[in-house]
């Protein structure tokens, strides 16, 4: 495999990484989840450096790498801090509750999607089995479609 | 000399300053010593001016001796106050007529010293000098005293400084500094409406006539292209570097050296539309009358001083001008003979002695401008000479009767004062003396110098059936004005002793501080025109003056009409106008009704009370429309400019109102602009 193949396919995968996590930045409500998705995208740009340092022959790259996760590292302790602190002063992890930097008079929106109603699962219904060594009792309404063997 | 002058003109300024920075703490009660003392160093410095000058021009007395010796002037240039030149330009020329070319514009504080300028500063400090003491009995406990003194030291400095610069600019600057300083005295009692009224009135007419003064100036600077009075002379070559408009090179030839034709009597028009302003001569006499809101000194400082003379120093400074320039002179005589007129009708029906006084000034100021009108030094002399006296007999009779209002408390209705000379028997004697000379009777000094301008006018009347009927017009005019004089004279001191309300227990003869100095003005009111008159001095001192010399070159000899009868046709009228006033006020009622009534049934009664209407055309024809067009640009203002000022305000306010909603607290909307926001970059990166 060429270099340049495996700097695109390596580009591909880092791209994807990063896609990945804004989506997931962007769709998520739950903080912890949002900040997951920063560290995928985080990674996604480490690993384009690294692939683009390899091709270059260089060590920039990944000493770049190495920096962004130290930093990710401390700003996880950071992120995981505050959030912890949210949840303690039970504003919980949903995102959109915390909308107080709000201009003056705009009035809260209700961005707060409706919980959509869950049926409650159905109990579950594990198979009656009969007991062992006895014919099975059809009900007559069964035997009636049942095809003849 | 130049010391001289700057002391003479420096000292009233410095006792402004002095006054207004300590008057209201330090000097307070004292606050006249700074401008009684530095009045009087001015008087003695004119006076010692007027000695050197006499002593420098011994040749002024023989009209015959060499040209340039004739005439004295001295200008001393203290500082250079604009100038402007073209780089590398050494020599400036006039301007030819009808070019435009860039030429040295350069205006330097000068002083000057000639014969024309010292007989204006003896007269002026003299009388302010006067009227400065008699203030501090008359405006003993005014809480405004200092700012009283204030002003008047700045008033006198401004007149001063008036006659004495040397260029049409300084000589605007301080003719706008003496409205200025009217504006403020007339206005001195500011918390009552008439007064505040009175002097924005003053100021405004003013205005009128300092705007065409104004054009008069620029369009003298198009015409010579320099605003100079004196030759400026080239220190090395000792050559006239620069030919000022009233200069001795200029002058020496002045057919030759001043512009003639139509030009020129447009920029004499504008100049004269000043001199109407200030000398308060028809159509923008309306001011004076309501001057006399102020303090009774200051009326008495403008009216025989500081302020209406300055319009007849111009014309009498400018007097070459207004001779090369066809016809202007007679306009300035056609408007000074209708002024004094109609100031002396007006004066025949007024109640107000001040107001009688200040249309006897307007009337006087008629005439002064009617002698200049003659032209040549024979009318500039007789003009000048009537303005000195003047000053004596008219700050005689307003300080006169402002000791009156001293007495009543303030009121001078002579419907409600009469017989008055026994309770004040001085302020009577003095107010006598002034009136007889006002009236000119004999010896006294209106006497005299009437009828210089009475003869001069006489002079011309030969020759043309225009002056013939000026000089008509100006006889009438001294019998109507012994009548208004006596008229007010009688009703004031004689008949049945009357006293208003306001003066009830304190009806006393001035103190000696008011006393004194109308005892001056009552003897030089007797004397003056007695010295000077019969012997011409003011003539022959004037001769001195390069402009004047010119005037009387231009005008020639033989102009000098024989005294013949007319004096004595003068005196008889004066002295039948005191009968008839005599009659009027102290005869039989039948008399007086009888000719009120004869008065009224043409129509003349209400025409002379009612000032010939002026207020009321003035303010239905100029003041009511621009009140109007005022009216229109306010609420243009207020609703138009005002509405679109606010639409520009609410631009911003819309805006944010626009972006406010972004600003909405949700975290992941953040997120979508930040990353929005790097997708633009990102295609304008690519793009």
């Amino acid at each position: 495999m060429s270099e340049n193949a495996l700097l695109i396919q390596q580009l591909w995968v880092g791209a994807c990484l990063f896609g990945l996590g804004l989506v997931g930045f962007l769709s998520r409500r739950n903080l912890i989840l949002m900040f997951l998705s920063v560290e995928l995208m985080l990674q996604g740009v480490s690993l384009s450096f690294v692939s683009w340092g390899r091709f270059h022959g260089q060590l920039q790259g990944q000493v770049f790498a190495l920096f962004v996760m130290a930093v990710a590292a401390a700003e996880a302790a950071v992120a995981l801090a505050l959030v912890l602190n949210l949840v303690r002063a039970r504003y919980g992890l949903d995102v959109l509750k915390i909308q107080h930097l709000r201009e003056e008079g705009l009035g809260e929106i209700p961005r707060e999607v409706e919980e959509e109603e869950v049926p409650p699962p159905p109990p579950p219904s594990w198979p009656k089995l009969p007991r062992v060594g006895r014919a099975p009792v059809i009900p007559e309404e069964v035997l009636e479609y049942r095809p003849t063997v | 000399m130049s010391f001289l002058i700057v002391l003479v003109a420096g000292m009233p300024l410095v006792a402004a300053l002095v006054t207004a920075v300590l008057g209201p703490r330090v000097l307070r009660e004292a606050s006249h010593v700074p401008t009684v003392t530095a009045t009087a160093i001015s008087f003695i410095g004119s006076l010692a001016l007027l000695g050197m000058l006499l002593r420098a021009t011994p040749a002024a007395h023989d009209a015959h001796s060499e040209e340039h010796v004739r005439t004295f002037e001295r200008v001393f240039e203290l500082w250079t106050w604009a100038d402007i030149s073209p780089s590398g330009a050494s020599i400036e020329r006039p301007v030819p007529h009808g070019t435009w070319d860039f030429v040295r514009f350069h205006i330097p504080i000068a002083l000057r010293v000639d014969p024309l300028t010292v007989f204006m500063l003896v007269t002026v400090t003299f009388i302010s000098l006067l009227v400065a003491i008699y203030s501090i009995g008359y405006m003993h406990d005014d809480p405004g005293y200092w700012r009283f003194y204030t002003y008047i030291s700045l008033f006198v400095f401004s007149m001063i400084m008036l006659v004495s610069v040397s260029n049409f600019v300084l000589l605007y600057v301080f003719w706008e500094a003496v409205g200025l300083c009217s504006y403020l005295l007339i206005g001195f009692w500011y918390r009552k409406p008439e007064a505040a009224a009175a002097g924005k009135k003053a100021f405004l007419v003013n205005r009128v006539g300092d705007f065409g003064f104004a054009l008069g100036i620029f369009l003298l600077w198009s015409m010579y292209g320099t605003l100079n009075f004196h030759d400026t002379i080239d220190p090395q070559t000792q050559e006239v570097f620069s030919a000022g408009i009233l200069g001795t090179a200029r002058l020496l030839h002045p057919e030759k050296g001043l512009i003639h034709g139509g030009l020129a009597t447009v920029a004499c028009l504008l100049l004269f539309a000043g001199a109407c302003g200030k000398s308060a001569q028809f159509p923008l006499h309306v001011w004076l009358p309501d001057a006399m809101e102020g303090p009774t000194p200051v009326s008495a400082l403008i009216h025989a001083a500081t302020m209406v003379t300055a319009g007849v120093y111009m014309v009498a400074r400018c007097m070459p001008l207004f001779q090369v320039a066809p016809h202007v002179l007679e306009i300035v005589g056609g408007v000074a003979t209708f002024t004094a007129l109609m100031a002396a009708v007006i004066a025949l029906t007024q109640t107000d002695l001040k107001r009688i006084l200040a249309y006897s000034t307007i009337s006087q100021l008629g005439y002064m401008f009617l002698g200049l009108s003659v032209g040549g030094l024979v009318g500039a002399a007789a003009a000048m000479f009537h303005l000195f006296t003047h000053a004596f007999f008219k700050a005689l009779l307003f300080l006169g009767a402002g000791s009156v209002m001293h007495a009543t408390g303030g009121v001078i209705d002579l419907n409600q004062i009469g017989g008055l000379r026994r309770r004040l028997p001085w302020t009577h004697v003095t107010f006598l003396i002034g009136s007889l000379a006002l009236a000119g009777i004999f010896p006294l000094a209106g006497f005299f110098s009437k009828d210089e301008i009475l003869l001069a006018v006489a002079g011309k009347a030969p020759h043309s059936g225009y002056y013939q009927t000026l000089l008509a017009i100006a006889m009438a005019t001294a019998f109507l004005t012994a009548v208004y004089t006596f008229r007010a004279y009688f009703r004031t001191f004689f008949g049945e002793e009357r006293l208003p309300a306001e003066s009830v227990g304190h009806v006393h003869e001035s103190p000696p501080v008011m006393l004194i100095p109308l005892g001056i003005l009552a003897a030089g009111s007797v004397v003056v025109g007695a010295l000077l008159g019969p012997t011409r001095w003011v003539e022959h001192f004037l001769s001195g003056t390069t402009s004047l010399d010119a005037a009387a070159h231009l005008a020639g000899h033989g102009m000098v009409a024989h005294a013949g009868a007319i004096p004595w046709i003068s005196l008889v009228l004066a002295l039948l106008g005191v009968a008839l006033a005599a009659g009027v006020v102290l005869g039989p009622g039948v008399f007086v009704q009888g000719i009120v009534a004869a008065f009224r049934a043409v129509g003349l009664y209400t025409l002379s009370y009612r000032k010939f209407f002026f207020d009321e055309i003035y303010q239905w024809f100029i003041v009511r429309p621009l009140a109007g067009l005022a009216s229109v640009a306010a609420w243009i203002d207020r609703f138009v400019i005002d509405w679109l000022v606010d639409v520009v305000g609410l631009i911003p306010r819309f805006l944010g109102a626009m972006l406010r909603s972004v600003q909405n607290g949700l975290i992941p909307w953040y997120a979508l602009g930040m990353v929005l926001g790097m997708l633009v970059l990102l295609a304008a990166l690519v793009l």
